[in-house]
């Protein structure tokens, strides 16, 4: 009697579903709710990109088609040779190329050292400083840009591709997160060299930049994404065509009578190609990046 | 012991020097120079003349500078305050979701990555009235077709959806941070008491939410008042300066015929006061919030 009492009722009706997938519950009715929002959002937001990438591949004429198709019906690459060729896209890609890298290194090189005196010397005037340069994030180009380009023109780098990678190299957020990093860094391991006779300059290029690379990592992601997809300034600095970087040699087409549309989206496409493989690959350093500063 | 050039007691200067400089060159001096140049009237960008406060008072009863500053307002209010919801409700969901929490996170990161002008090029294509990505869409499920882009109205809501689209995910992201930095020992002892969900997102996560959703709301509003890049490819500042913002009213005094540095500077002054105000008030509201 006792016995049967213990073994548990069959059920009733169909025998119960196995979501094996996810464990012996089958998920609750919450749960299903918030994936199905979380992935028909998401599917939302990366619709107009897909879109796009997906018409890149069309002809123009196809383009032009109504009503329009979803599917490329003869997927072509002409649009990337075309741009790439006869309107010289791979010239700009070039000088966005040289303007990314060449800026990034600069604001590594010039932030860091700055961020590296902020963190680990006492000196005079050093809370002001630290101070002026939270202050500056509060200055937007745009409120500056016109006595920033007087600046700019009587250095004489008006329309060359050093007048858009100097002036934005000094970042206040990369002084500001790579000064918190070092922080957390010990006295005693510069404290050892000092005694071991490494001068200040050897120390903080053999010891802190070592123990900085995720910190600068961030800041080199960051860096990137901001230059490669600048706009605002390139244009203002870029009078002629030899220095367009992609985004002003986009918006400059797209602001034509006939705008070559299939070539725009082309171009466009391959403008966000190498951020987006850059930030998958490194996504885990810039969410714990983004975590660990709140980019404040 | 020698104290060379390069000794700790130097060092720091040399240290900080080149950014100083750049700073110094490319954001101080030109901001105190910005101001200056605020107080002259150009002709055509050519000659320089004094004139005092004249260019902010012609601001100031300026129609054309009032109605672009209201649809700044507009703006900046209705894209703070979605991207703020938004990213606090899509961080709630991705902080609760288990499995492809990873996938997910990427895939509304995506648009941040995109360049502001590929944005408005994109967006522009997409929102075509005949050809369209969204119209074909919505004539697909029976629905209208509207223009727009051609409508003031509806381009006003579009260039503020457009930007909720860019950056909801870089914000969720900040917001995912402050989730995990709650004290998760607080939701048993709520449960153990009884608290259901709602009470506990209501009672526990929210509250302790505020300094995230603090920083959220200062960038957020920082970057409204700066959006400039994507309206210009998307809508070029129309339909008839529908979309036209203080950026742009800037941006087009400085570079376009008449050339008015001197009012586009003043423009830039008052932005500046402006943008630096409604930060220091959210911060003061909010940090006041803290303390109750």
């Amino acid at each position: 009697m006792v016995l049967e009492r213990a073994v548990p009722a069959p059920p009733t009706g169909a025998p119960p579903r196995r979501w094996t997938s996810i464990g012996e519950q089958p998920p609750a009715p919450a749960a299903v709710v918030r994936a199905t929002v979380l992935v028909a959002g998401a599917l939302f937001v990366l619709a107009p990109i897909v879109w796009a990438v997906l018409s890149s591949f069309k002809t123009a004429t196809e383009l032009a088609q109504r009503p329009p198709t979803l599917i490329p019906q003869n997927p072509t690459g002409a649009n990337y040779v075309e741009a790439l060729t006869a309107f010289d896209f791979g010239h700009y890609f070039l000088n966005s190329t040289l303007v990314t890298v060449l800026a990034t290194l600069l604001t590594l090189a010039v932030n860091a050292m700055a961020a590296y005196a902020l963190a680990k010397y006492n000196f005079r005037g050093r809370d002001t400083l630290f101070l002026v340069t939270l202050a500056t994030i509060m200055i937007p180009l745009q409120v500056i840009f016109l006595p920033v380009y007087q600046v700019v023109t009587s250095l004489g780098l008006v329309n060359t591709l050093w007048g858009m990678i100097i002036p934005a190299a000094a970042t206040p957020t990369g002084v500001f997160l790579l000064r918190q990093y070092m922080l957390s860094l010990p006295d005693d391991l510069i404290e050892a060299a000092r005694i071991d006779g490494a001068g200040e300059f050897r120390i903080f290029l053999r010891i802190i930049l070592p123990l900085c690379r995720p910190a600068l990592a961030v800041v080199a992601i960051f860096s990137v994404i901001w230059r490669w997809n600048d706009f605002l300034w390139p244009l203002i600095i870029a009078q002629d065509e030899s220095v367009y970087t992609l985004p002003v040699a986009l918006a400059r087409f797209s602001g034509q009578l006939v705008v070559p549309f299939h070539l725009v989206l082309a171009m466009s496409v391959l403008s966000i190609v190498p951020v987006v493989v850059l930030f998958l690959l490194l996504q885990r350093q810039i969410i714990a990046g983004i975590a660990q500063t709140g980019f404040k | 012991m020698t104290r060379s050039w390069t000794g700790p007691r130097v060092a720091p200067y040399l240290f900080i020097l080149p950014n100083m400089l750049l700073f110094g060159a490319f954001t101080i001096w030109p901001a105190i120079n910005g101001f200056n140049i605020s107080l002259y009237d150009s002709d055509n960008g050519r000659t320089f003349r004094y004139v005092g406060t004249e260019n902010y008072a012609e601001i100031v009863s300026s129609a054309e500078f009032w109605r672009v500053a209201r649809l700044t307002v507009v703006f900046v209010i209705g894209l703070v305050v979605l991207t703020t919801v938004a990213a606090t409700a899509l961080a709630l969901l991705l902080n609760a979701q288990r499995r492809g929490r990873g996938a997910l996170r990427a895939a509304y990161f995506v648009p941040f990555l995109v360049s502001p002008v590929v944005v408005g090029l994109i967006w522009n294509l997409a929102l075509e009235r005949q050809n369209g990505l969204v119209n074909t869409a919505l004539q697909a499920v029976g629905l209208g077709a509207p223009g727009w882009l051609l409508d003031g109205g509806l381009a006003m809501g579009v260039i503020i959806v457009v930007g909720l689209w860019t950056q909801v995910g870089f914000y969720a992201l900040i917001v995912l941070a402050g989730l995990q930095g709650i004290d998760r020992g607080l939701y048993e002892a709520a449960r153990i008491d009884g608290a259901g969900t709602w009470q506990q997102l209501r009672l526990i996560t929210l509250p302790l939410l505020r300094p995230t959703t603090l920083v959220v709301v200062i960038l957020a509003t920082i970057h409204a008042f700066q959006a400039f890049d994507y309206i210009y490819t998307l809508t070029g500042g129309g339909p008839l300066g529908a979309t036209t913002l203080i950026v742009q009213f800037i941006y087009e005094s400085s570079f376009e015929s008449p050339i008015r540095y001197g009012l586009a500077s003043a423009a830039g002054v008052v932005l500046f006061v402006v943008v630096f105000g409604v930060t220091a008030l959210n911060y003061l509201v909010g940090r006041r919030q803290e303390a109750v």
